[in-house]
């Protein structure tokens, strides 16, 4: 068990039976009450975030989940693909568990595959990824203007705001946990 | 600990001496190492010297209030065991004042007043409008509850005391969503510590208010309870659930028994003087101002 003075940010631990990531705390003492430290956690089977107050004295169970460096292979009606490049094995997320970072998975990228209980749920990106883009309007040479944009298409059918000078055919670095164009480079 | 920091604390306590004085209030250095600390279960005194590290210096400034003062005021360290986080020390900067036949509005009329001073010496925009509000109206903005009709189940859905579900409540629901300058008054009369209690309400409730700035809590103000069998009955009851709670009671502060029939009505507050340089300075926490 954990101790709640254990809480830091990325702490996987169990509740409801369900498993969930610390994604932020603090101690609060309110004057005339006792010691809590107040969370706020991801499930990380739904996504959906829980707000959690503990008791100093409250303890908090471990949650078994191990994340395994895999390879993205391909996308089906079944779902995705991924494959453990030492082992061999293979697994499959649906969607749902994939959620937003479809956005950003290209073939033979690598992951982190979640696996809790034994069981693959959640996938864990790189922050940035680079990809290519696969339409946008044509660029305007010399407009460097920050803070206009304009809709560009990735590889992977996911939309991005870019500068006005970036052109179809380009690669660019994105940033996944914001969705947001870093900078261009070069391939 | 930064040097602009450092500079915004030392502002702020210039400000607040400054107002102290413009309104008539004496600065009443009182002792640090005292024989018997605050007994509320929740805070832990630091040992030192054969007696404690006071957690606040309510009780000598009460003594002075008895003794025929006014209007005092003191800015010190206190000192509170396992305390520690963004807004949280073991050693703080309090700020207490006490006044004579005020009422709780006025406190509140002060504290704006205070924080108004202490923004304009920082050339900050100053907090407020302030809302005046209750525990019971929070509760059913952000809680959905009538905070008098639950039980300590419907709170927390754990199996705790009441007033450990209502705060366990509080901090999750409510306090996150205090936002800009806030008075809470009406606390439940077992959160009253020695306030006094009011029973002209759905509920009987503490007359006893707390300020917060975005969320951030910063000031505990009281009407003081003045009746000297009542104090030694609550200091009995707090030393009870020390040692309910597995701690080691605390030895009861009979000079302020012996004094409180003497105080005036008297109205005292207590205010976090790192929490408000932080909070005017939108600091994520206390450290900035802090040399440690």
């Amino acid at each position: 068990m954990y101790s709640v003075s254990d809480i830091r940010k990325g702490l996987k631990v169990e509740i409801d039976n369900q498993p969930y990531v610390v994604i932020d705390f603090q101690f609060v003492k309110p004057g005339k009450g006792q010691a809590f430290t107040r969370t706020k956690l991801k499930n990380l089977i739904t996504g959906n975030n829980l707000d959690r107050t503990f008791k100093i004295v409250e303890s908090l169970a471990p949650c078994d989940v191990t994340d395994v460096n895999m390879q993205f292979m391909y996308a089906d009606a079944e779902g995705y693909n991924f494959m453990n490049l030492e082992t061999y094995d293979q697994v499959s997320l649906p969607a749902e568990a994939v959620g937003d970072a479809k956005n950003w998975l290209i073939d033979e990228m690598q992951v982190n595959v979640l696996f809790y209980k034994g069981r693959a749920i959640n996938i864990d990106l790189p922050n940035f990824v680079e990809l290519e883009i696969t339409y946008c309007e044509p660029g305007i040479k010399g407009n460097t203007a920050t803070g206009t944009n304009k809709p560009a298409t990735l590889s992977t059918g996911a939309i991005v705001g870019v500068p006005l000078f970036v052109e179809q055919g380009e690669w660019i670095k994105v940033d996944t946990r914001t969705g947001e164009y870093v900078e261009r480079v070069k391939r | 600990m930064s040097p602009d920091g450092i500079r915004a604390r030392a502002k702020v306590l210039g400000a607040m001496r400054r107002w102290f004085s413009d309104h008539g209030y004496l600065e009443v250095p009182t002792a640090v190492l005292v024989p018997s600390p605050a007994l509320e279960e929740h805070l832990h005194a630091i040992p030192a010297g054969g007696g404690f590290l006071r957690t606040s210096p309510e009780f000598a400034l009460k003594r002075a209030m008895a003794c025929g003062l006014g209007r005092i005021y003191e800015i010190g360290p206190c000192f509170r065991d396992r305390e520690h986080g963004a807004w949280h020390r073991r050693e703080f900067t309090m700020c207490e004042w006490y006044r004579a036949g005020g009422e709780p509005e006025d406190v509140m009329d002060e504290v704006e007043s205070l924080v108004r001073a202490a923004a304009a010496a920082l050339g900050v925009r100053e907090p407020g409008p302030w809302r005046r509000t209750t525990v019971a109206t929070l509760f059913a903005e952000h809680a959905g509850l009538d905070l008098t009709l639950t039980t300590a189940r419907d709170l927390s859905g754990e199996d705790e005391s009441w007033d450990d579900a209502m705060m366990r409540r509080f901090v999750t629901d409510v306090e996150p969503a205090l936002h800009g300058a806030v008075f809470v008054a009406d606390w439940p009369a077992s959160q009253a510590a020695l306030a006094r209690v009011r029973d002209d309400r759905a509920w009987p409730v503490a007359t006893r208010f707390e300020a917060y700035i975005d969320g951030v809590e910063l000031a505990n103000a009281f009407h003081e309870l003045l009746d000297a069998g009542e104090l030694r009955a609550r200091f009995e009851a707090a030393n009870r659930a020390r040692v309910d709670a597995g701690e080691a009671p605390h030895p009861v502060d009979e000079r302020l028994i012996g004094a409180v029939g003497r105080m005036p009505r008297t109205t005292g507050i207590a205010l976090g003087v790192d929490r408000l340089v932080a909070a005017l300075m939108s600091w994520d926490g206390i450290g900035a101002g802090r040399v440690e």
